[in-house]
């Protein structure tokens, strides 16, 4: 049976029950959590749960429990406590009253400064000289005029601001400019929640704005695109992680509990151009629609090869070890324990895209990711291999450990050389992914398809007639738009199959994968559907090449 | 059997329990006009009709000063297309502007089941039951109808004053909403088409010819539409004046004269002026040669649009047998009793004869169709406005199938009017049944099918099997 898999055409339920666990990159051993996030996001607005109750179920592992695993329970306090005496700086001087306003934002970005070790050799090129640099490349859109029709039409916009209605961010123009209006999107959240109900999204305009409510922010998205209230309210969701993945969520509550009026961009200061850059992703980038991660193909043997090499290289206290070259991943390697959400891998990846300053030196950054704990950081060590696009993270718990990490990762790239990975990695890279052509069938234009069990996905380079950026956006539109059919909360779907004028698309879901195929508008559905069969054939024999199925743990 | 269901569920089924879903009701409906009440503490000025009635003074002009806030607020964004809908997590609001400076807003509930976790209980709200395509065009229709008999807000204010408004709106609303029918609104509502009679021409010339003589015979009347049960013959109205009547008499006017028929036990034949005949005036007197009774009853007044201006009219309605016509007369004056009385002597007779002639072409026909179980379907022809609909049943006009498959079928339209553009969508439930939406020149065509173990393929040839049995000279793109 393991070579035929089911058909989409609803005489596959037999076979389906076979197929569990045979369909393509399919793995019994997931690296990724893989709950959906959809669901999870229903849940999370339909039960009005405490926030701390939400926030428990958000942790996959604790940095605390880390620790005290390692160094016993004395040391697991210190780093429980540590955020907490960073908020406690806040609360402190906020005592003092608004003329230490300035002193607030300085003790702040000293602590964050502080967080890498004051030791002579260590490379300058630390978060606090990365923020200079954020606050020197200018944000262009940030002088449009808000009363200009360019303005008005971008195709999404989207806002951060706190409870009070203080503006935080604004994807375009400066959010000073937009306190009024930002204050008007608070007020209605207020009036609707005075009536013990929720704001969720107003069609008007043709657009559709959508409101996200995670105290203390708000996250409004406006619309011109085709996107669900549940796509975007998940895709506000990845944007409040950034935010948490700067701040944590202990800083963030604390700091605007303390004082409502607080100007977070003091503490968010220069990383706008990672909430820009996020916002770029997620409107071109399947990962965060689909909630997986697309792997770098790789002969399966170099890919252990890396693996082995990685968990050679182990020491205490390193949680997580990622190699990611050109936004997609080469391998994870991971304790045994702990297990990474899609989403904070997104915002690793994004973190990397964002800025071009990791390449010019090892570096050393507090990173939280609020799916594996939002109340922590995480220190990564991050450095490109031998100048190479494959860039390693080295994640910890415990601050003082970059020459330790330093060390490791010495290791990890001579070993890697001696096996000639990077090259590999460099060559895979420069090749540009696969083409849709070497699947051999000639009707399909391009695909998607996603292991759920191991919430990751491949596709093929997209090339004609999709090689134009207004149609790749198109393509990527008609996606979301099966997408949003297949997974409607009320109305889920098996299959879908639409014909257009300039495509035909068909979106087919099983317990095991998810798979988006185009096709031309003539094809026929005989055509598509010996189309999709002979392609999860070829996907299951290139597994190894286009997943991760046995990933190395530490 | 929903082996996929269960699997997406994992994440919140193992402990849970939930009840039945609640009905989608009316909240409240108002319409107001903010020039009227431009001032602060003049808000209450700008309301012109408020349900429901006990409302306060000061939740009404909270609940006013929300739409007018939202619509504000959108409109930083854009003033090229209206404000359609506010969705919260408990209620859906829908945003109407019919005329420069109106707005009507309804606001009703969304479904929620109770359900139980880990012992605690919450309500879960099924916010994508509702379908603002559905309930916008359920608004629209509210707005239309009060049009049809009162006018346009406008023309009432400038002509009869505020007051007049008010008590109009009252008038017509108080009533109109409580036969909304909110939980059965569906796919339907977005058509808003028209059930048309297919006859042999015959028949058709045969009644074109009737109606010719009536309009000749009694100037006063501009036009006619001829109906059997509930489908409609021949009209001479304009299409969307038509639609709008057409969907009052067959929802509300002939149910509840049926009714009093009903009551009457026998139907009395009409044996006045020595002609045998069945026929009687649905609306306007009950009984013309009875001077008493007869004088009040006035029939109602309808505005319909003659193409470049509103024309008032009386609705006469008038009835034999199964078939109905519908006498639009000049509303300048109204018709004296005598006019009645030769109407009733000039169609009651040919009335009657017409409606037993179709009566036996259509029993014949009747026996001909085979329906399956299964399949379904929704027809629409946007040009002409037809409809047909075996998904509903005909006397209720319900659904009889799961309402998620109706949903489904809003949600293809949906997307059809989305992309402008004609297409195909085949869509597969974890129930395992089909449902299939085809848009090609204007005409829509959703099939639900219940095949359980139907290929993608095999329910392609079905869908035009059916194309090709029930339309066959009508080209769909495959």
């Amino acid at each position: 049976m393991a070579d035929s898999p089911g058909r989409p055409d609803g005489t596959d339920d037999e076979d389906q029950d076979v197929l569990i666990g045979e369909e393509p990159g399919a793995s019994v051993h997931p690296m990724l959590a893989t709950e959906d996030s959809y669901e999870e996001l229903d849940y999370d607005l339909n039960i009005e749960a405490p926030i701390t109750e939400q926030r428990e179920r958000l942790a996959s592992g604790t940095i605390a429990s880390i620790v005290e695993e390692h160094t016993g329970p004395a040391s697991a306090e210190e780093v429980g406590t540590e955020a907490t005496e960073l908020e406690n700086d806040v609360e402190r001087s906020s005592l003092e009253g608004d003329l230490s306003n300035l002193q607030i934002s300085e003790e702040v970005t000293q602590r964050r400064a502080d967080t890498v070790p004051d030791r002579q050799d260590v490379p300058n090129d630390t978060d606090e000289e990365v923020l200079q640099n954020r606050e020197a490349g200018q944000r262009e859109i940030k002088d449009e005029d808000i009363h200009s029709s360019v303005w008005r039409d971008h195709k999404k916009h989207v806002f951060i601001l706190s409870e009070a209605g203080k503006p935080i961010y604004s994807r375009y123009g400066n959010e000073d400019k937009l306190v009024s209006l930002m204050g008007v999107m608070q007020a209605l959240i207020s009036f609707v929640q005075d009536g013990k109900n929720n704001l969720r999204s107003i069609v008007a305009g043709g657009r559709t704005f959508v409101f996200l409510v995670r105290p203390p922010l708000i996250l409004v998205a406006v619309c011109r695109t085709h996107e669900s209230q549940q796509q975007l309210l998940l895709q506000l969701t990845y944007v409040y992680n950034q935010v948490l993945s700067v701040l944590t969520y202990s800083q963030l509550s604390r700091v605007l509990e303390t004082r409502k009026n607080y100007d977070l961009r003091r503490l968010l200061g220069g990383t706008e151009k990672f909430l820009d850059n996020l916002l770029n992703l997620i409107d071109q980038d399947p990962s965060f629609l689909l909630t997986a991660v697309r792997c770098l193909p790789l002969d399966s043997t170099v890919r252990d090869t890396i693996g082995h090499s990685i968990q050679s290289a182990k020491i205490k206290d390193l949680v997580f070890a990622i190699l990611i070259a050109d936004n997609q991943l080469v391998t994870l390697c991971r304790m045994k324990k702990y297990i990474l959400h899609p989403a904070d891998l997104h915002l690793v990846f994004n973190l990397l895209n964002a800025s071009t300053s990791f390449q010019a030196a090892d570096s050393w950054i507090p990173i939280c990711l609020p799916k594996f704990d939002s109340a922590g950081f995480l220190h990564a060590h991050i450095s490109y291999l031998d100048n190479s696009k494959a860039c390693l993270l080295l994640l910890t718990v415990d601050k003082m450990m970059f020459f330790e990490l330093a060390k490791c990762k010495e290791k990890i790239v001579e070993k890697l050389k001696k096996h000639h990975c990077i090259e590999a990695i460099n060559r895979a890279v420069a090749g540009g992914g696969y083409r849709c052509l070497e699947v051999g069938i000639s009707d399909l234009r391009h695909f998607i398809y996603k292991s759920k069990s191991t919430a990751q996905f491949t596709a093929p380079e997209l090339e004609a007639p999709y090689r134009e950026k207004e149609e790749r956006a198109r393509l990527f539109n008609m996606y979301q738009y099966v997408h949003q059919r297949v997974h409607n909360a009320a109305r889920p779907l098996k299959i879908m199959f639409h014909v257009g004028s300039r495509e035909a698309m068909l979106g087919w879901v099983t317990t095991g994968f998810e798979l988006y195929a185009v096709f031309g508008p003539l094809a026929t559905k005989q055509v598509a559907i010996l189309a999709v069969n002979k392609l999860l054939k070829w996907i299951k024999k290139e597994e190894y090449r286009l997943f991760i199925l046995d990933p190395p743990e530490f | 059997m929903y082996f996929g269901y269960q699997n997406r569920g994992s994440f919140l089924t193992d402990t849970m329990t939930s009840t039945p879903r609640s009905c989608v009701m009316l909240q409240q409906f108002f319409i107001y006009n903010p020039t009227l009440g431009p001032k602060e503490g003049e808000e209450e000025k700008k309301i012109l009709f408020y349900h429901p009635r006990n409302t306060s003074i000061d939740n009404q002009i909270k609940n006013v000063g929300l739409s007018e806030a939202v619509i504000k607020f959108t409109e930083t964004f854009s003033t090229e297309r209206p404000c359609e809908s506010m969705h919260t997590q408990k209620t859906r609001h829908l945003y109407l502007q019919p005329e420069k400076d109106f707005s009507i807003i309804m606001i009703i509930t969304v479904p929620f089941s109770e359900k139980t976790k880990d012992g605690k209980t919450y309500h879960e709200y099924h916010e994508e039951d509702i379908q603002d395509s559905v309930y916008s065009a359920v608004l629209k229709h509210a707005y239309k109808l009060f049009k049809l008999f009162m006018g346009s807000f406008t023309s009432i204010m400038e002509n009869n004053g505020i007051d007049q408004l008010k008590h109009r709106l009252e008038h017509f609303y108080s009533r109109y909403l409580l036969t909304l029918r909110l939980s059965h609104s569906d796919i339907l509502e977005i058509h808003n088409g028209i059930l048309f009679l297919p006859l042999d021409k015959n028949t058709y010339l045969r009644i074109q010819c009737f109606i010719n003589l009536v309009e000749a015979s009694f100037s006063q009347i501009k036009y006619t539409a001829f109906l059997y049960n509930d489908q409609l013959v021949w009209s001479g109205l304009e299409q969307d004046d038509m639609r709008i009547l057409y969907k009052y008499l067959t929802t509300s006017l002939f149910p509840t004269s049926l009714d009093t028929e009903l009551k009457e036990t026998t139907i009395k034949s009409n044996q006045t002026l020595g002609s045998t005949h069945y026929g009687k005036f649905v609306t306007g007197p009950t009984d013309p040669h009875d001077q008493q009774s007869s004088s009040q009853i006035r029939p109602p007044k309808i505005f319909v649009n003659n193409g470049s201006h509103i024309e008032e009219l009386h609705l006469v309605v008038y009835r034999a047998l199964s078939a109905t016509v519908c006498l639009m007369v000049d509303g300048s004056t109204i018709p004296p009793l005598d006019w009645y009385k030769n109407i009733d002597s000039f169609i009651g007779p040919q009335l009657s004869s017409l409606a037993s002639d179709i009566g036996e072409q259509y029993a014949n026909r009747k026996g001909s169709s085979s329906a399956s179980q299964d399949f379904k379907f929704v027809y629409f022809n946007q040009m002409n406005l037809a409809q047909k609909t075996t998904v509903h049943n005909r006397k209720t006009s319900s659904a009889t199938i799961s309402p998620e498959m109706v949903r489904l079928i809003s949600d293809i339209n949906a997307d059809f009017t989305r992309f402008e553009e004609d297409g195909e969508t085949l869509m597969k439930t974890m129930s395992d049944c089909w449902v299939v939406g085809k848009k090609s020149d204007q005409r829509e065509f959703y099939v639900v099918i219940n095949q359980k173990n139907a290929t993608l393929t095999e329910i392609n040839e079905e869908v035009k099997r059916l194309c090709a049995a029930h339309f066959t000279n009508i080209f769909f793109l495959d």
